[in-house]
């Protein structure tokens, strides 16, 4: 039974109608198949489904949306200044295209592959479709049945690869109500290490698009991904993402999520430590104002003994905006020795604003370490009046600790570059006042 | 440079200052004395600003403005400086930064540019010597993490950065070890000038020994009930505040 009846876009008409990548391929035609039997049972969820109790795709349902992008003027200039890093090797989606022209992916290093996925199909079966089940309320189904371009990653045993690779998805806005259906896929082998950004970013203002991505992550024992998501979109664009991966014994996997951008925008991020003295970090950042939405779910499963997790989100809210954050910890019977530690912290700079948080954790094992918390607030009274007393007047001081606030959570962030690189586009929105 | 006129402030109705009279001359130091919850803090508070306190009666002009109806900002701006008893810790805000905004506000308001990064990392290294603080700590976020002692010595360092008119120093020396009372006593000594006034408050006679003040004072109950010179803090040592409420209200030596 569908949960949203009236879809205005007929989704799974056009997965029937269109020529989607990798056909010849058996596995991959099957999990289409699989997965527009199941779009058609389940539609798009609505918020009678607890895990989308906050979040409303009425509006996104009641789109027409185009699977057609028309030919783009973009050039390498405009694109460079637009790529969050400098120094990477780059995989550009434009409108849902690869483009050849704008990457810098070719001299890779040894040991490191980044392909468009629509050429790479054929490598992916061990990790495409193993993070994720279509059965989940989402947009799992309407993804594997619709994915037509991503990135192929994979970084062979003991490389550590030298460069960050950056993942820049552009929406040009040229084509009115674009929907683009993103899969990547990353598969990091033993004691290998790679730093990635996936970066997704509007040249219009006010375009209206979709961007449905599931990034797929595999770790194998002692690999080591840094994993940075920059959300940057027109605030009239609909972002809905999954981020989940796998992780053997001993690997590390930092997340750290950064929303700025969307009308609304929805990012389940899933973590399965499956191996002993496996560690995730999840951190995330959400800045929203006017009527934006922005969705968090995170869900860490603890599923053996002695692995550790951290997660700090924290979100500034102004305007009529609305955030949500479901955090999830899962302490399987058995997984002893289990360290967690997950926070949410809210600061709310308008009356009209809103925030549902509920960090949850579910431990079913008993010699655990586990604590969480979450706080609502404004702005401290005492840092107001310890700046304003140094000179600083009101609006600049209060545009200060709202940086402030924000950039905490890029602290963490061992590569400085990034972590600049990832200040400078905070300060555009949250300007530090001095 | 700072005349106050039978100040009386509340909080929530609650009367905390209760007529104080004071008046600071340039390059004078005065120190206020006087038992816990007598409104030492709650006037450094009201001097430099602070909201949330009713000001009934009375005024306080600062070299010819009515201080109590300018921001606090516009009081740091003209050169007022407070030193916080208990100094605020901002995660996010690094020294060096906080320190960079507030000299170039009062320099905005001096009508002088922006201070050359060049040259503002040089006045800063150098104030940086004189509390004998180690330059990591320009790259710390504000007070985050440090010690009681490190904390009072940022402050110290603020100062001697911003170089203020007057200086309201909120016990500065609680919680100093004895080198560090000294080097931030040394530190507030260099700053010593005729055009500049520090108000110390200070439960201690020891801080006097190393800062000698023109004048000492006691707070009591919202008021100055007693003021003197630097012996006044000695026979305070000896015999502490009993003595208040035997003697005649308002008496000054
Ligand atoms: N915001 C407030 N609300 C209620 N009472 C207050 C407030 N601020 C100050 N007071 C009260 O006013 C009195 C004076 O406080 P203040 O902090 O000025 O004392 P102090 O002389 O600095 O003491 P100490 O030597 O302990 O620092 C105290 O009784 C205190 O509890
Ligand atoms: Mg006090």
């Amino acid at each position: 039974m569908k949960q949203l009846t009236d879809i205005t876009t007929p989704f799974d008409d056009i997965a029937a109608s269109k020529t989607l990548p990798g056909q010849d391929i058996d596995w991959l035609q099957q999990l289409r198949e699989q997965a527009r039997a199941q779009f058609q049972r389940q539609g798009l969820p609505s918020k009678k489904v607890e895990d989308w109790k906050y979040t409303s795709l009425w509006a996104l349902s009641q789109e027409v949306f185009t699977h057609e992008a028309g030919a783009s003027q973009l050039d390498e200039m405009r694109c460079s200044q637009t790529a969050l890093l400098e120094t990477a090797y780059r995989l550009v989606i434009v409108d849902g295209q690869f483009s050849a022209e704008l990457s810098h992916i070719d001299g890779l290093e040894t040991g490191l592959t980044v392909q468009p996925l629509s050429q790479a199909f054929s490598k992916t079966k061990s990790v495409l479709g193993q993070q994720v089940t279509l059965e989940k309320a989402g947009l799992n189904a309407l993804n594997t049945m619709l994915m037509t371009e991503g990135a192929y990653i994979q970084v062979t045993a003991n490389t550590k690869v030298s460069k960050p690779v950056e993942l820049l998805v552009i929406n040009t806005g040229e084509t009115d109500k674009l929907a683009t259906h993103l899969r990547h896929v990353i598969d990091i082998a033993e004691n290998a290490e790679l730093t990635l950004v996936e970066h997704y970013v509007s040249l219009a203002d006010d375009s209206v698009g979709l961007t449905d991505v599931i990034s797929e992550v595999n770790l194998a024992e002692n690999a080591r991904l840094n994993h940075f998501k920059l959300q940057h979109e027109s605030l009239s664009h609909y972002h809905v993402a999954t981020l989940a991966g796998k992780q053997a014994s001993s690997s590390i996997w930092h997340t750290n999520n950064i929303s700025l951008g969307a009308k609304l925008a929805r990012n389940d991020i899933h973590s399965q430590l499956l191996g002993e003295q496996a560690h995730v970090t999840m951190d995330g950042l959400y800045l929203v104002a006017g009527k934006q939405h922005v969705d968090n779910h995170t869900r860490i499963d603890h599923a053996v003994p002695n692995t550790t997790s951290e997660e700090i989100y924290k979100g500034v809210l102004d305007g009529d905006s609305h955030a949500v954050f479901n955090g999830k910890v899962i302490v399987h019977k058995d997984a002893q020795k289990t360290d967690a530690n997950q926070s949410n912290r809210n600061l709310l700079l308008s009356r009209t604003c809103e925030i549902d948080t509920k960090p949850e954790m579910e431990i079913y094992a008993d010699d655990v370490k586990c604590g969480h918390g979450s706080t609502v607030g404004q702005l401290d009274e005492q840092q107001l009046f310890f700046l304003r007393a140094r000179g600083m007047n009101e609006t600049s001081a209060r545009s200060l600790l709202t940086y402030a606030f924000a950039v905490e959570v890029l602290q963490r962030i061992s590569d400085m570059p990034i972590r600049q690189a990832l200040s400078n586009v905070i300060e555009t929105r949250l300007p530090r006042g001095v | 440079m700072l005349t106050i006129k039978n100040l009386h402030a509340s909080v929530d109705g609650k009367e905390i200052l209760r007529g104080i009279d004071l008046t600071v001359n340039p390059g004078e130091i005065h120190a206020i004395m006087g038992p816990n919850g007598a409104g030492k803090s709650t006037l450094s508070n009201v001097l430099a600003g602070r909201e949330g306190y009713e000001i009934t009666q009375g005024e306080v002009i600062y070299k010819g403005e009515n201080l109590l109806e300018l921001e606090p900002e516009e009081r740091a701006q003209r050169g007022v400086f407070l030193a916080f008893q208990y100094p605020v810790e901002i995660p996010g805000v690094s020294n060096v930064y906080l320190l960079k905004a507030a000299l170039n506000a009062v320099r905005k308001y001096q009508g002088l540019e922006e201070v050359d990064a060049m040259d503002f990392l040089t006045l800063v290294r150098e104030k940086m010597k004189l509390v004998k603080m180690n330059e990591e700590f320009l790259h710390r976020n504000v007070n985050e993490g440090f010690s009681g002692g490190e904390k009072k010595r940022n402050e110290i360092l603020q100062m001697a950065v911003l170089e203020p008119a007057l200086a309201i120093l909120d016990e500065t020396d609680s919680g100093l070890d004895i080198d560090a009372l000294r080097t931030v006593s040394e530190g507030v000594n260099a700053l010593r000038a005729e055009d500049r006034s520090i108000v110390m408050i200070t439960h201690y006679q020891r801080l006097l020994d190393h800062i000698v003040p023109d004048f000492v004072h006691v707070l009591s109950e919202g008021r100055i009930v007693k003021s003197g010179d630097k012996e006044l803090a000695k026979e305070l040592e000896k015999s502490g505040y009993s003595w208040i409420h035997d003697a005649p209200e308002g008496e000054t030596a």
